[in-house]
């Protein structure tokens, strides 16, 4: 199948540095300590954050430091055929665990010793890039929660077909089987912090393509720094300051 | 789950009595509704219900499937809640299960009738394509994002919202195939057939709380009732479905007493709920 | 676990004798179809009723209705799980499980699950929980046979089993169901009936108490035709927490001697 057109586009119209079309809002739940929404094109996907709080289960206490965990989940409504049975599956309970960790080292958990931090995580709409979309929603809800973090750490994909490197997979992309990076990066530190990658490539082209989900990662830091600036703009707008 | 203190339950409970609740509502006040259809744009229909902080996500989608035998010429809807754990940590793992369980069945009995189907907010026979052979299976699916009290009546809305704005394909069944042979169909992606959905009931959820009745309770509210009472209600003031949620007993004469009052406030609400669904789908064609 | 089959009386004969017949409380002028088992509309099925179906647990009943045979057991009070918080009040655990055989097609009963809130729920306004904080009371139901209305039987069993390891009650909770049928309504129905009803009415009521614990309508009703069913299963109610009564009364008597 031809992912890549002659004339350099890709099947949804894009280029092939071109990202989707991000979109990111705080504070969708009311009730959670910190919460947003993330789109990436179609995938949709939305991050709670509860804590830091009372460690609810005391042998996993920690004395040195605070306990990250994280859930992801997936509507059953959220692909294009209905999922029957949408929770812990190992998709989902590998997802969570990468996700636990990525945030993990970017949250500085020595300042809240004792105490607990829940993130979850449920994706509305599955069209590629989930992983990274997820990372992306738990960075900003984390941050409207005001935990202490490192960095934003912020998450995007790339792949290579037809001896292309794309930035961001969409779904039949991401389904073609071919190799697919994803990367997680400290945008400030100039780190990364997480890097996944399917199926086998050649490592100058691999550089390549890392770079490029590199890139892609800090044009997702540079929105996210937008957003909230202008989400603290509000809050400081609405005390009358 | 909620922690009160006594002032605080003093306090609730003292402006039910007076008619002017915590947040300046009268006891059958809800909350402003805001409903956004088409957020799903994957499904068949989609729709979000905000009331105040309570948000819930419903979808259709609709799958070619076979009627069952005991009831040939009608299609089959599902309704499935689930509870994400973005709303309340509680929920992680399978410790919403039971919640949405209670939920779906609940919506259930309100929205689909009675076992033949009699009195079902959604036409079931209009779902059928070909008698006895191809139906559509409608399965509706909930989400519960964030809660504030108050889910059933919010994933009623969202339900009835969701339904309206779905566009369920026609299909062209060949013609020929006769005698046991399944036929062959043509689904069209270019002609959606609109379901009729005046007639799906709204769900109003009265919560006893010292003597007096509260629509819409907040999670707060709901942590003070004695009992509540879901009353789904249709246009024509029938009832199509009723639960009676745990606390203590009531007086058969107190229940009549709510049904009555929930058809009164279900008047108001139906209309309220399809404005709110005209404007959403108004906004959506433009956009 | 709830009652394993082989320890409910093998032998037995549901008597008869306490079955009840109910005045038709309207003049059958619109019947058009007579009931599979030839009752009348307004004709609740024999009930059978004993208690002290299961040694090993609190309390525990046995009920026949008909064709329904539910067995239920009490356990407790007894300490809660140490991850349970504390609680000032006793907790309720309920549970329904249905044999493989209890139904027509084997091992298929899907529409049970939300019974085990359902009788929860029926049961929490009835029973006095303050009187046993910090403990765990459970309640396991298992359906040996289901033969229509096999929740209202459930109900009212497991009352008769929580009397019977005396845990302290408001009053017994007796629980009825109807069907409605094209403008009919039919009291207590059987399987077959209900999977052709276009409308379900459940009560469970408190009849001492003329409380309403837990209530539950399905399909399009209109507001007479509610007063008319709940009156109906009022009335039933009562009878059948009479019955109840009667069963609790002859198991202590018998004990005594």
């Amino acid at each position: 199948m031809e992912y890549v057109s002659p004339e350099g586009l890709r099947l949804d119209g894009r280029r092939p540095m071109e990202m989707r079309q991000i979109r990111a809002e705080i504070g969708a739940v009311a009730k959670a300590d910190g919460s947003a929404v993330f789109e990436m094109g179609n995938t949709k996907v939305i991050a709670a954050v509860y804590g830091p709080r009372e460690v609810q289960n005391r042998s996993q206490q920690m004395n040195d430091k605070a306990l990250v965990r994280c859930e992801y989940s997936m509507a059953n409504f959220s692909t294009g055929d209905r999922m029957r049975k949408p929770k812990g599956d190992r998709r989902s309970t590998e997802i969570s665990l990468v996700i636990r960790q990525t945030m993990e080292a970017c949250i500085l958990t020595h300042l809240m010793p004792r105490s607990q931090i829940d993130i979850f995580v449920q994706v509305l709409q599955a069209d590629g890039g989930t992983r990274s979309a997820c990372i992306n929603a738990a960075t900003l809800a984390l941050a409207d929660a005001g935990i202490p973090l490192r960095d934003l750490v912020t998450s995007c994909s790339s792949g290579y077909l037809n001896s292309t490197p794309l930035l961001d997979l969409n779904y039949v992309e991401d389904s073609a089987g071919g190799p697919d990076v994803t990367v997680g990066f400290l945008p400030k530190l100039d780190k990364v912090t997480l890097l996944q990658m399917d199926s086998k490539l050649p490592i100058d082209i691999f550089e390549n393509v890392m770079q490029l989900a590199i890139e892609g990662c800090k044009a997702v830091a540079n929105y996210i720094r937008e957003i909230l600036l202008e989400n603290t703009k509000q809050l400081e707008y609405r005390r009358g300051l | 789950m909620v922690g009160l203190s006594l002032g605080e339950k003093h306090f609730i409970q003292g402006g039910i009595a007076q008619d002017l609740r915590s947040d300046g509502r009268k006891r059958l006040t809800y909350r402003p509704i805001c409903v956004e259809t088409g957020f799903i744009p994957q499904a068949n229909g989609s729709a979000r219900v905000r009331m105040g902080a309570t948000n819930v996500i419903s979808s259709v989608k609709a799958e070619l499937g076979k009627p069952s035998s005991l009831q040939p010429d009608k299609g089959k809807v599902t309704i499935y809640v689930d509870c994400s754990p973005t709303a309340e940590p509680m929920f992680e793992g399978r410790g919403g299960d039971e919640l949405s369980m209670e939920l779906s069945v609940a919506l259930q009995r309100c929205l689909l009738g009675g076992k033949s189907g009699a009195g079902a907010g959604i036409d079931l026979s209009s779902l059928i394509v070909v008698e006895g052979k191809i139906c559509w299976d409608l399965y509706i699916d909930c989400l519960v994002i964030s809660s504030d009290g108050n889910l059933l009546d919010a994933l009623g809305a969202a339900i009835k919202a969701a339904l309206s704005n779905t566009g369920i394909p026609r299909v062209n069944v060949a013609v020929g195939a006769s005698g046991d042979q399944q036929p062959e169909v043509d689904i069209s992606d270019e002609e959606f057939l609109q379901f009729d959905t005046s007639n799906i009931p709204v769900i109003v959820t009265l919560t006893k709380a010292g003597r007096h009745y509260i629509v819409d309770a907040t999670s707060e509210e709901e942590s003070q009732m004695n009992s509540a009472v879901s009353i789904s209600v249709n246009r024509k003031g029938h009832i199509c479905g009723l639960t009676k949620r745990g606390g203590a007993g009531l007086d058969p004469s107190i229940i009549l007493d709510m049904i009555s009052v929930a058809k009164h406030v279900s008047d108001q609400l139906i209309n309220k709920l399809d404005s709110e669904i005209a404007a959403a789908e108004a906004d959506e064609d433009e956009s | 676990m709830a009652g394993k089959p082989g320890t409910n009386p093998t032998t037995y004969s549901p008597s008869m004798a306490t079955g009840k017949t109910r005045t038709p409380i309207f003049k059958d002028h619109d019947v058009d179809w007579v009931r599979p088992d030839g009752r009348g509309f307004h004709q609740c099925r024999p009930a059978f009723f004993r208690t002290g179906a299961v040694n090993s647990a609190s309390g525990s009943a046995y009920a026949e209705f008909g064709n329904t045979k539910v067995i239920v057991s009490v356990f407790g009070p007894r300490e809660s799980k140490k991850a349970m918080m504390y609680s000032d009040i006793g907790r309720l655990n309920c549970n329904v499980s249905y044999t493989t055989f209890a139904t027509p097609v084997r091992g298929q009963g899907s529409d049970y699950k939300e019974f085990s809130s359902m009788l929860h729920k029926a049961l929490e306004g009835a029973i006095i929980l303050e009187t046993f904080p910090k403990t765990t009371v459970d309640v396991f139901a298992l359906v040996l046979e289901s033969g229509g209305s096999d929740l209202h039987v459930v109900i009212s069993c497991a009352s008769l089993a929580l009397a019977d390891a005396g845990i302290l009650m408001y009053d017994l909770v007796a629980s009825v169901s109807l069907s409605s049928l094209g403008k009919n309504l039919v009291i207590d129905p059987v399987l077959e009936e209900e999977s052709y009803q276009d409308g379900s009415l459940t009560i469970t009521c408190m009849p001492s108490r003329y409380e309403v614990t837990q209530l539950s309508i399905t399909g399009e009703w209109s507001t007479p035709k509610i007063n008319e069913g709940m009156q109906l299963c009022l009335d039933a109610c009562s009878k059948l927490a009479k019955i109840m009564r009667s069963c609790l009364k002859e198991a202590t008597s018998t004990s005594q001697e």
